[in-house]
Protein backbone atom coordinates (compact mmCIF):
# COMPACT_ATOMS: atom_id res chain seq x y z
CA UNK A 1 0.00 0.00 0.00
CA UNK A 2 2.75 2.58 1.03
CA UNK A 3 4.34 1.40 -2.29
CA UNK A 4 1.86 2.60 -4.22
CA UNK A 5 1.36 5.84 -2.72
CA UNK A 6 4.94 6.48 -3.13
CA UNK A 7 4.50 5.48 -7.25
CA UNK A 8 1.72 8.17 -7.30
CA UNK A 9 3.40 10.68 -5.34
CA UNK A 10 6.35 10.19 -7.65
CA UNK A 11 4.17 10.02 -10.64
CA UNK A 12 2.09 12.97 -9.59
CA UNK A 13 5.50 15.26 -9.20
CA UNK A 14 6.68 14.33 -12.63
CA UNK A 15 3.62 14.73 -14.44
CA UNK A 16 4.68 18.90 -14.40
CA UNK A 17 8.25 18.11 -15.26
CA UNK A 18 7.02 16.27 -18.06
CA UNK A 19 4.13 18.67 -19.12
CA UNK A 20 6.78 21.55 -19.12
CA UNK A 21 9.61 19.97 -20.86
CA UNK A 22 11.22 22.12 -23.52
CA UNK A 23 12.48 21.50 -26.81
CA UNK A 24 15.22 22.69 -28.10
CA UNK A 25 16.20 22.96 -31.94
CA UNK A 26 20.10 23.52 -32.89
CA UNK A 27 20.65 24.11 -36.52
CA UNK A 28 23.16 22.12 -37.84
CA UNK A 29 24.04 23.11 -41.48
CA UNK A 30 22.39 26.00 -43.49
CA UNK A 31 22.40 27.30 -47.18
CA UNK A 32 20.61 31.22 -47.51
CA UNK A 33 20.87 32.67 -50.77
CA UNK A 34 20.20 36.20 -51.72
CA UNK A 35 19.33 36.93 -55.49
CA UNK A 36 19.88 40.25 -56.90
CA UNK A 37 18.66 41.15 -60.34
CA UNK A 38 19.47 43.87 -63.29
CA UNK A 39 18.45 44.07 -66.58
CA UNK A 40 22.09 42.96 -66.99
CA UNK A 41 23.00 41.28 -64.45
CA UNK A 42 21.68 38.03 -62.20
CA UNK A 43 23.51 37.89 -59.16
CA UNK A 44 23.44 35.29 -56.03
CA UNK A 45 25.13 35.05 -53.23
CA UNK A 46 25.29 32.56 -50.59
CA UNK A 47 25.75 32.28 -47.10
CA UNK A 48 26.68 29.05 -45.07
CA UNK A 49 27.66 30.51 -42.02
CA UNK A 50 23.96 31.21 -40.16
CA UNK A 51 23.30 29.98 -37.14
CA UNK A 52 20.62 29.59 -34.84
CA UNK A 53 18.63 27.92 -31.88
CA UNK A 54 15.04 27.00 -31.02
CA UNK A 55 12.94 26.91 -27.95
CA UNK A 56 9.51 25.25 -27.80
CA UNK A 57 8.12 25.90 -24.33
CA UNK A 58 4.33 25.49 -23.19
CA UNK A 59 3.41 25.12 -26.73
CA UNK A 60 4.87 28.11 -27.97
CA UNK A 61 8.22 27.80 -30.06
CA UNK A 62 10.84 30.76 -30.45
CA UNK A 63 13.43 30.84 -32.91
CA UNK A 64 16.16 32.95 -33.89
CA UNK A 65 18.84 32.54 -36.79
CA UNK A 66 21.54 35.16 -37.27
CA UNK A 67 24.14 35.27 -40.04
CA UNK A 68 27.09 37.77 -40.82
CA UNK A 69 26.65 39.96 -43.66
CA UNK A 70 30.07 39.76 -44.50
CA UNK A 71 29.76 35.77 -45.04
CA UNK A 72 27.44 35.85 -48.58
CA UNK A 73 30.13 35.17 -51.11
CA UNK A 74 28.54 36.07 -54.75
CA UNK A 75 31.89 34.97 -56.90
CA UNK A 76 33.24 38.87 -56.95
CA UNK A 77 35.16 40.42 -54.12
CA UNK A 78 34.65 43.83 -55.92
CA UNK A 79 30.82 43.34 -55.61
CA UNK A 80 30.78 41.86 -52.61
CA UNK A 81 32.67 45.04 -50.99
CA UNK A 82 30.02 47.21 -53.02
CA UNK A 83 26.86 44.80 -51.26
CA UNK A 84 28.33 45.37 -47.18
CA UNK A 85 28.09 49.20 -48.41
CA UNK A 86 24.67 49.58 -49.72
CA UNK A 87 23.68 47.34 -46.78
CA UNK A 88 25.28 48.65 -44.13
CA UNK A 89 26.86 45.56 -42.89
CA UNK A 90 29.95 46.78 -41.46
CA UNK A 91 27.97 49.00 -38.75
CA UNK A 92 25.11 46.40 -38.70
CA UNK A 93 27.35 43.31 -39.46
CA UNK A 94 24.19 40.82 -38.53
CA UNK A 95 21.21 39.37 -40.22
CA UNK A 96 18.99 38.62 -37.46
CA UNK A 97 15.69 36.49 -38.13
CA UNK A 98 13.06 36.29 -34.84
CA UNK A 99 9.69 33.79 -35.47
CA UNK A 100 7.40 31.68 -33.16
CA UNK A 101 4.49 29.81 -33.82
CA UNK A 102 2.29 27.07 -31.88
CA UNK A 103 4.10 24.26 -31.45
CA UNK A 104 1.65 22.23 -33.00
CA UNK A 105 2.80 23.61 -36.41
CA UNK A 106 6.36 21.90 -36.44
CA UNK A 107 4.89 18.33 -37.35
CA UNK A 108 2.97 20.26 -40.47
CA UNK A 109 4.38 19.53 -43.78
CA UNK A 110 4.35 23.74 -44.62
CA UNK A 111 5.27 26.18 -41.78
CA UNK A 112 3.93 29.82 -42.31
CA UNK A 113 6.20 31.55 -39.91
CA UNK A 114 6.10 35.31 -39.41
CA UNK A 115 9.47 36.83 -39.52
CA UNK A 116 10.90 39.69 -37.50
CA UNK A 117 14.07 40.55 -39.82
CA UNK A 118 16.62 43.03 -38.26
CA UNK A 119 19.22 43.98 -41.04
CA UNK A 120 20.59 47.20 -42.39
CA UNK A 121 19.93 48.56 -39.35
CA UNK A 122 15.91 48.58 -39.74
CA UNK A 123 13.55 46.09 -38.92
CA UNK A 124 11.34 44.60 -41.23
CA UNK A 125 7.84 42.03 -40.66
CA UNK A 126 6.59 39.40 -43.24
CA UNK A 127 3.43 37.61 -41.92
CA UNK A 128 2.59 33.92 -43.11
CA UNK A 129 5.84 33.39 -45.13
CA UNK A 130 5.54 29.37 -46.23
CA UNK A 131 8.45 26.91 -45.48
CA UNK A 132 8.35 23.63 -46.35
CA UNK A 133 8.99 21.24 -44.18
CA UNK A 134 10.75 17.48 -44.08
CA UNK A 135 11.59 15.24 -41.38
CA UNK A 136 14.78 13.32 -42.20
CA UNK A 137 15.55 11.36 -38.55
CA UNK A 138 16.04 13.48 -36.26
CA UNK A 139 16.67 16.40 -38.09
CA UNK A 140 14.21 18.45 -40.19
CA UNK A 141 15.05 20.40 -43.67
CA UNK A 142 13.31 23.55 -44.20
CA UNK A 143 12.83 25.23 -47.13
CA UNK A 144 11.52 28.68 -48.21
CA UNK A 145 11.92 31.99 -49.32
CA UNK A 146 12.09 35.42 -47.66
CA UNK A 147 10.54 37.80 -50.07
CA UNK A 148 12.98 40.78 -48.58
CA UNK A 149 13.08 44.31 -50.64
CA UNK A 150 15.54 47.05 -50.81
CA UNK A 151 13.00 49.34 -49.77
CA UNK A 152 11.71 47.20 -46.14
CA UNK A 153 15.27 47.93 -45.36
CA UNK A 154 15.89 51.56 -46.54
CA UNK A 155 18.47 50.32 -48.99
CA UNK A 156 19.75 52.55 -51.89
CA UNK A 157 19.62 50.14 -54.60
CA UNK A 158 22.99 50.26 -56.25
CA UNK A 159 22.70 51.11 -60.18
CA UNK A 160 24.36 49.69 -63.14
CA UNK A 161 25.07 52.07 -66.21
CA UNK A 162 22.64 54.18 -64.37
CA UNK A 163 20.10 51.28 -63.97
CA UNK A 164 19.34 50.38 -60.65
CA UNK A 165 19.09 46.58 -59.52
CA UNK A 166 15.31 45.28 -58.93
CA UNK A 167 13.77 46.34 -55.37
CA UNK A 168 13.27 42.55 -54.60
CA UNK A 169 16.51 41.04 -53.15
CA UNK A 170 14.46 37.08 -52.29
CA UNK A 171 16.44 35.16 -50.31
CA UNK A 172 16.28 31.53 -50.47
CA UNK A 173 16.76 29.47 -47.09
CA UNK A 174 17.25 25.73 -47.10
CA UNK A 175 18.50 24.96 -42.92
CA UNK A 176 18.68 21.56 -41.67
CA UNK A 177 17.55 21.44 -37.99
CA UNK A 178 18.61 19.28 -35.28
CA UNK A 179 16.47 18.17 -32.40
CA UNK A 180 18.69 18.48 -29.03
CA UNK B 1 51.80 77.29 -88.96
CA UNK B 2 48.75 75.81 -88.74
CA UNK B 3 50.53 72.34 -86.55
CA UNK B 4 51.96 74.98 -84.21
CA UNK B 5 48.50 75.38 -83.16
CA UNK B 6 48.03 71.67 -82.36
CA UNK B 7 50.74 71.76 -80.04
CA UNK B 8 48.12 73.41 -77.42
CA UNK B 9 45.45 70.97 -78.60
CA UNK B 10 46.27 68.31 -76.83
CA UNK B 11 46.29 70.63 -73.21
CA UNK B 12 43.13 71.91 -74.33
CA UNK B 13 41.92 68.15 -74.40
CA UNK B 14 43.35 67.46 -70.91
CA UNK B 15 41.99 70.18 -69.23
CA UNK B 16 38.31 69.82 -70.53
CA UNK B 17 38.52 66.05 -68.92
CA UNK B 18 39.91 67.75 -65.46
CA UNK B 19 37.02 70.23 -65.88
CA UNK B 20 34.53 67.30 -66.57
CA UNK B 21 35.43 65.32 -63.27
CA UNK B 22 33.91 67.49 -60.59
CA UNK B 23 30.67 67.22 -62.58
CA UNK B 24 31.25 63.68 -61.88
CA UNK B 25 32.56 63.29 -59.05
CA UNK B 26 29.58 65.83 -57.57
CA UNK B 27 27.17 63.35 -58.55
CA UNK B 28 28.00 61.00 -56.51
CA UNK B 29 27.61 62.75 -53.30
CA UNK B 30 25.48 61.84 -50.19
CA UNK B 31 26.03 61.13 -46.24
CA UNK B 32 23.71 59.83 -43.15
CA UNK B 33 23.05 60.03 -39.39
CA UNK B 34 22.82 57.19 -37.29
CA UNK B 35 23.50 56.33 -33.98
CA UNK B 36 22.24 54.41 -30.50
CA UNK B 37 19.18 55.62 -27.96
CA UNK B 38 19.56 54.28 -24.58
CA UNK B 39 17.89 55.12 -21.64
CA UNK B 40 19.89 56.41 -18.30
CA UNK B 41 20.67 52.24 -16.89
CA UNK B 42 22.34 51.31 -20.67
CA UNK B 43 19.14 49.50 -21.85
CA UNK B 44 18.32 50.11 -25.76
CA UNK B 45 15.48 52.41 -25.79
CA UNK B 46 13.24 50.80 -28.70
CA UNK B 47 10.61 53.09 -30.59
CA UNK B 48 12.05 55.95 -29.71
CA UNK B 49 10.92 59.07 -32.41
CA UNK B 50 13.79 60.35 -33.56
CA UNK B 51 13.51 63.65 -36.03
CA UNK B 52 16.14 64.75 -38.37
CA UNK B 53 15.86 68.41 -39.75
CA UNK B 54 17.92 70.21 -42.22
CA UNK B 55 18.62 73.44 -40.78
CA UNK B 56 18.97 74.89 -44.25
CA UNK B 57 15.63 73.68 -45.80
CA UNK B 58 13.64 72.88 -42.56
CA UNK B 59 12.57 69.49 -44.17
CA UNK B 60 12.62 66.58 -41.77
CA UNK B 61 12.27 63.20 -41.41
CA UNK B 62 10.64 61.43 -38.58
CA UNK B 63 12.08 57.57 -38.11
CA UNK B 64 11.88 55.41 -35.02
CA UNK B 65 14.50 53.14 -33.44
CA UNK B 66 14.57 49.56 -33.74
CA UNK B 67 14.48 47.09 -31.06
CA UNK B 68 18.39 47.39 -30.33
CA UNK B 69 17.50 51.07 -30.19
CA UNK B 70 19.11 51.80 -33.45
CA UNK B 71 17.97 54.30 -35.77
CA UNK B 72 19.66 55.53 -38.92
CA UNK B 73 18.58 57.63 -42.20
CA UNK B 74 20.71 57.42 -45.44
CA UNK B 75 20.96 59.68 -48.89
CA UNK B 76 21.27 62.83 -46.69
CA UNK B 77 22.50 66.05 -48.39
CA UNK B 78 25.56 67.38 -46.56
CA UNK B 79 25.10 70.40 -44.22
CA UNK B 80 23.77 70.85 -40.87
CA UNK B 81 21.07 68.67 -39.11
CA UNK B 82 19.52 68.63 -35.78
CA UNK B 83 18.59 65.37 -34.80
CA UNK B 84 15.72 65.71 -31.53
CA UNK B 85 14.39 62.30 -29.52
CA UNK B 86 11.89 61.72 -27.96
CA UNK B 87 10.52 58.76 -26.09
CA UNK B 88 7.91 57.88 -23.72
CA UNK B 89 8.90 58.75 -20.07
CA UNK B 90 12.10 59.28 -20.72
CA UNK B 91 13.57 63.18 -21.52
CA UNK B 92 13.81 65.08 -25.01
CA UNK B 93 17.50 65.33 -26.31
CA UNK B 94 18.84 67.62 -29.30
CA UNK B 95 21.98 67.73 -31.00
CA UNK B 96 22.95 69.28 -34.04
CA UNK B 97 25.37 67.31 -36.74
CA UNK B 98 26.96 68.64 -39.52
CA UNK B 99 27.35 66.28 -42.14
CA UNK B 100 30.36 66.35 -45.15
CA UNK B 101 29.76 64.63 -48.55
CA UNK B 102 30.19 60.79 -48.07
CA UNK B 103 30.73 60.67 -44.87
CA UNK B 104 28.17 59.18 -41.84
CA UNK B 105 27.97 60.43 -38.94
CA UNK B 106 27.44 58.52 -35.90
CA UNK B 107 25.39 60.12 -32.97
CA UNK B 108 24.08 58.33 -29.90
CA UNK B 109 21.84 59.59 -27.18
CA UNK B 110 21.24 58.91 -23.85
CA UNK B 111 17.60 59.42 -22.57
CA UNK B 112 17.26 60.09 -18.88
CA UNK B 113 14.09 60.07 -16.52
CA UNK B 114 12.30 63.44 -15.71
CA UNK B 115 13.74 63.40 -12.23
CA UNK B 116 17.60 62.74 -13.75
CA UNK B 117 17.05 65.93 -15.72
CA UNK B 118 19.39 68.17 -13.66
CA UNK B 119 22.05 65.44 -13.81
CA UNK B 120 21.59 64.69 -17.52
CA UNK B 121 24.28 63.81 -19.89
CA UNK B 122 24.78 65.05 -22.98
CA UNK B 123 24.66 63.02 -26.34
CA UNK B 124 27.45 61.88 -26.98
CA UNK B 125 28.85 62.38 -30.11
CA UNK B 126 31.26 59.27 -30.95
CA UNK B 127 34.70 58.61 -32.95
CA UNK B 128 34.47 56.57 -35.70
CA UNK B 129 35.36 53.76 -33.68
CA UNK B 130 34.40 50.13 -33.00
CA UNK B 131 30.93 50.56 -31.46
CA UNK B 132 29.38 47.96 -29.29
CA UNK B 133 26.82 45.52 -30.98
CA UNK B 134 23.74 47.98 -32.03
CA UNK B 135 21.79 44.35 -32.88
CA UNK B 136 22.06 42.57 -30.05
CA UNK B 137 18.69 41.20 -28.63
CA UNK B 138 18.16 41.80 -25.21
CA UNK B 139 19.63 38.73 -22.85
CA UNK B 140 17.11 36.15 -24.11
CA UNK B 141 15.37 34.07 -21.26
CA UNK B 142 15.08 30.36 -20.73
CA UNK B 143 12.35 30.56 -23.65
CA UNK B 144 13.52 33.19 -26.03
CA UNK B 145 16.71 32.44 -27.47
CA UNK B 146 19.43 35.43 -27.85
CA UNK B 147 22.56 36.20 -30.27
CA UNK B 148 24.34 35.29 -27.31
CA UNK B 149 23.35 32.24 -27.65
CA UNK B 150 24.64 31.55 -30.87
CA UNK B 151 28.41 31.52 -30.44
CA UNK B 152 29.01 34.42 -32.50
CA UNK B 153 32.50 35.94 -31.74
CA UNK B 154 32.26 39.41 -31.04
CA UNK B 155 33.95 40.62 -34.00
CA UNK B 156 31.35 39.45 -36.24
CA UNK B 157 28.67 40.60 -34.22
CA UNK B 158 30.19 44.09 -33.32
CA UNK B 159 29.59 46.97 -36.02
CA UNK B 160 32.16 49.70 -36.68
CA UNK B 161 31.40 53.07 -37.85
CA UNK B 162 34.81 53.63 -39.11
CA UNK B 163 34.64 50.41 -41.39
CA UNK B 164 31.33 51.65 -42.52
CA UNK B 165 32.83 54.77 -43.20
CA UNK B 166 35.71 53.74 -45.54
CA UNK B 167 33.42 51.43 -47.26
CA UNK B 168 31.10 54.39 -47.82
CA UNK B 169 34.02 56.16 -49.46
CA UNK B 170 35.48 53.11 -51.44
CA UNK B 171 32.03 52.91 -53.31
CA UNK B 172 31.94 56.64 -53.95
CA UNK B 173 35.38 56.55 -55.37
CA UNK B 174 34.59 53.19 -57.33
CA UNK B 175 31.67 55.30 -58.54
CA UNK B 176 33.56 58.29 -59.81
CA UNK B 177 35.69 55.80 -61.24
CA UNK B 178 32.86 53.53 -63.04
CA UNK B 179 31.76 56.99 -64.32
CA UNK B 180 34.77 58.52 -65.58
CA UNK B 181 35.98 55.37 -66.97
CA UNK B 182 32.61 55.13 -69.11
CA UNK B 183 33.05 58.87 -70.50
CA UNK B 184 36.38 57.93 -71.27
CA UNK B 185 35.24 55.38 -73.28
CA UNK B 186 33.87 57.84 -76.03
CA UNK B 187 36.65 60.22 -76.51
CA UNK B 188 39.08 56.75 -76.84
CA UNK B 189 36.55 55.27 -79.71
CA UNK B 190 36.64 58.95 -81.36
CA UNK B 191 40.28 58.78 -81.18
CA UNK B 192 40.84 55.51 -82.94
CA UNK B 193 38.17 56.76 -85.50
CA UNK B 194 40.10 59.64 -86.06
CA UNK B 195 43.21 58.26 -85.56
CA UNK B 196 43.77 56.39 -89.71
CA UNK B 197 42.45 59.74 -90.79
CA UNK B 198 45.21 62.16 -88.97
CA UNK B 199 47.92 59.37 -90.51
CA UNK B 200 46.79 59.67 -94.50
CA UNK B 201 43.47 60.14 -96.19
CA UNK B 202 42.89 58.26 -99.52
CA UNK B 203 40.48 60.25 -102.18
CA UNK B 204 39.03 58.40 -105.26
CA UNK B 205 41.04 56.03 -104.30
CA UNK B 206 44.43 57.93 -104.41
CA UNK B 207 46.55 57.98 -100.94
CA UNK B 208 47.77 61.49 -100.54
CA UNK B 209 51.28 62.11 -98.68
CA UNK B 210 50.29 64.09 -95.63
CA UNK B 211 46.74 64.50 -93.16
CA UNK B 212 45.44 68.04 -93.26
CA UNK B 213 45.68 69.82 -90.48
CA UNK B 214 41.99 69.67 -89.18
CA UNK B 215 42.30 66.36 -89.20
CA UNK B 216 44.86 66.14 -87.20
CA UNK B 217 44.28 68.96 -84.76
CA UNK B 218 40.93 67.00 -83.74
CA UNK B 219 42.75 63.57 -83.52
CA UNK B 220 45.30 65.47 -81.24
CA UNK B 221 42.42 66.91 -79.23
CA UNK B 222 40.44 63.43 -78.62
CA UNK B 223 43.72 61.71 -77.94
CA UNK B 224 44.42 64.44 -75.10
CA UNK B 225 41.11 64.44 -73.59
CA UNK B 226 41.30 60.50 -73.63
CA UNK B 227 44.08 60.57 -71.60
CA UNK B 228 43.42 63.56 -69.10
CA UNK B 229 39.71 61.49 -69.01
CA UNK B 230 42.27 58.06 -68.40
CA UNK B 231 43.75 59.31 -65.37
CA UNK B 232 41.44 61.04 -63.75
CA UNK B 233 39.76 57.81 -63.96
CA UNK B 234 42.58 56.30 -62.61
CA UNK B 235 42.96 58.30 -59.82
CA UNK B 236 40.07 57.35 -58.30
CA UNK B 237 40.33 53.68 -58.52
CA UNK B 238 44.26 53.87 -57.28
CA UNK B 239 43.56 55.68 -54.36
CA UNK B 240 40.26 54.19 -53.28
CA UNK B 241 40.53 52.57 -49.65
CA UNK B 242 41.78 49.40 -49.72
CA UNK B 243 39.73 46.71 -47.18
CA UNK B 244 41.85 44.81 -45.36
CA UNK B 245 41.82 41.15 -45.59
CA UNK B 246 40.12 40.97 -48.61
CA UNK B 247 41.42 39.31 -51.85
CA UNK B 248 40.45 39.96 -55.35
CA UNK B 249 38.40 37.51 -56.27
CA UNK B 250 36.13 37.05 -59.42
CA UNK B 251 35.93 39.29 -62.81
CA UNK B 252 37.45 42.31 -60.48
CA UNK B 253 40.32 40.37 -61.14
CA UNK B 254 40.93 40.45 -64.47
CA UNK B 255 39.54 44.19 -64.68
CA UNK B 256 42.52 45.07 -62.33
CA UNK B 257 45.21 43.02 -64.38
CA UNK B 258 44.40 44.30 -67.45
CA UNK B 259 45.21 47.58 -66.46
CA UNK B 260 48.64 45.93 -66.41
CA UNK B 261 47.87 46.92 -70.24
CA UNK B 262 46.06 49.38 -70.57
CA UNK B 263 48.08 51.18 -68.25
CA UNK B 264 51.69 51.49 -69.66
CA UNK B 265 49.34 51.44 -73.20
CA UNK B 266 48.05 54.91 -72.07
CA UNK B 267 51.36 56.45 -71.53
CA UNK B 268 53.27 54.98 -74.30
CA UNK B 269 50.45 56.01 -77.07
CA UNK B 270 50.49 60.01 -76.43
CA UNK B 271 54.29 59.71 -76.01
CA UNK B 272 54.77 57.88 -79.89
CA UNK B 273 51.69 60.03 -80.86
CA UNK B 274 54.01 62.65 -80.03
CA UNK B 275 56.99 61.43 -81.59
CA UNK B 276 54.95 61.08 -85.05
CA UNK B 277 53.44 64.24 -84.77
CA UNK B 278 57.44 66.33 -84.85
CA UNK B 279 58.27 63.78 -87.56
CA UNK B 280 55.45 64.77 -89.84
CA UNK B 281 55.66 68.32 -88.87
CA UNK B 282 59.18 68.30 -90.12
CA UNK B 283 58.28 66.61 -93.13
CA UNK B 284 59.35 63.31 -92.41
CA UNK B 285 57.52 60.21 -92.85
CA UNK B 286 56.50 58.73 -89.49
CA UNK B 287 59.45 56.03 -89.27
CA UNK B 288 61.25 53.92 -86.30
CA UNK B 289 59.27 53.56 -83.47
CA UNK B 290 56.75 56.21 -83.37
CA UNK B 291 55.35 54.18 -86.19
CA UNK B 292 53.84 51.74 -83.75
CA UNK B 293 51.51 54.09 -82.20
CA UNK B 294 48.58 53.08 -84.09
CA UNK B 295 49.48 49.53 -83.25
CA UNK B 296 49.85 50.57 -79.36
CA UNK B 297 46.55 52.87 -79.28
CA UNK B 298 44.87 49.69 -81.06
CA UNK B 299 45.89 47.43 -77.71
CA UNK B 300 45.80 50.24 -75.16
CA UNK B 301 41.66 50.42 -76.58
CA UNK B 302 41.26 46.58 -76.79
CA UNK B 303 42.71 45.88 -73.10
CA UNK B 304 40.51 48.74 -71.69
CA UNK B 305 37.18 47.51 -73.72
CA UNK B 306 37.91 43.93 -72.25
CA UNK B 307 38.48 45.59 -68.63
CA UNK B 308 34.88 47.19 -68.96
CA UNK B 309 33.23 44.05 -69.91
CA UNK B 310 35.52 42.00 -67.25
CA UNK B 311 34.29 43.97 -64.50
CA UNK B 312 29.96 43.62 -65.74
CA UNK B 313 30.67 40.03 -65.93
CA UNK B 314 28.23 37.56 -66.35
CA UNK B 315 26.01 39.88 -68.18
CA UNK B 316 22.34 38.86 -69.05
CA UNK B 317 23.01 39.29 -72.62
CA UNK B 318 19.10 38.91 -73.49
CA UNK B 319 18.08 41.82 -71.27
CA UNK B 320 15.97 43.27 -73.85
CA UNK B 321 13.44 39.55 -72.79
CA UNK B 322 13.08 41.26 -69.15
Amino acid sequence: MLRKKLAIALLLFALPLFAQADTQWVLQQSTLTYHMSHPMHEVNGVSHAAKGKGICHAGECNFLIAVPVKSFDSGDSNRDLHMIEATRGAQFPMVIVRTEFPEADTTSPTIYANLEVQFAGQTAHYQHVPFQRVTQGNQVRITGTIPATCSDFKIVRPSFLTVPIKNEIPVKVDMTWQKM
Amino acid sequence: MKRITAKFVPIGGIAIAFLLTPLAVRAQTFAGISGIVKDSAGKPVSDAQVSIKDVATAQSAEIKTNTAGAYMESDLTPGTYTVSVSAEGLTPQTSNVTLIASEDEHTDFVLGTEAQQQQETPPSKLPAAPQPNQQTSPAGNANTPSLQDLGFAASQTQGSAKEQALLNKRTHMLKVHQTLGLITAIPMVATLITGPQAKAKGKNGEPITEPTSANLDFHIALGGLTTGLYFATAYYAIFAPKVPGVKPKGAIRLHRDLAWIHGPGMIITPVLGIMAYKQENAGEKVHGIASAHGTAAYITAAAYGASIVAVSWPIHWKFWER
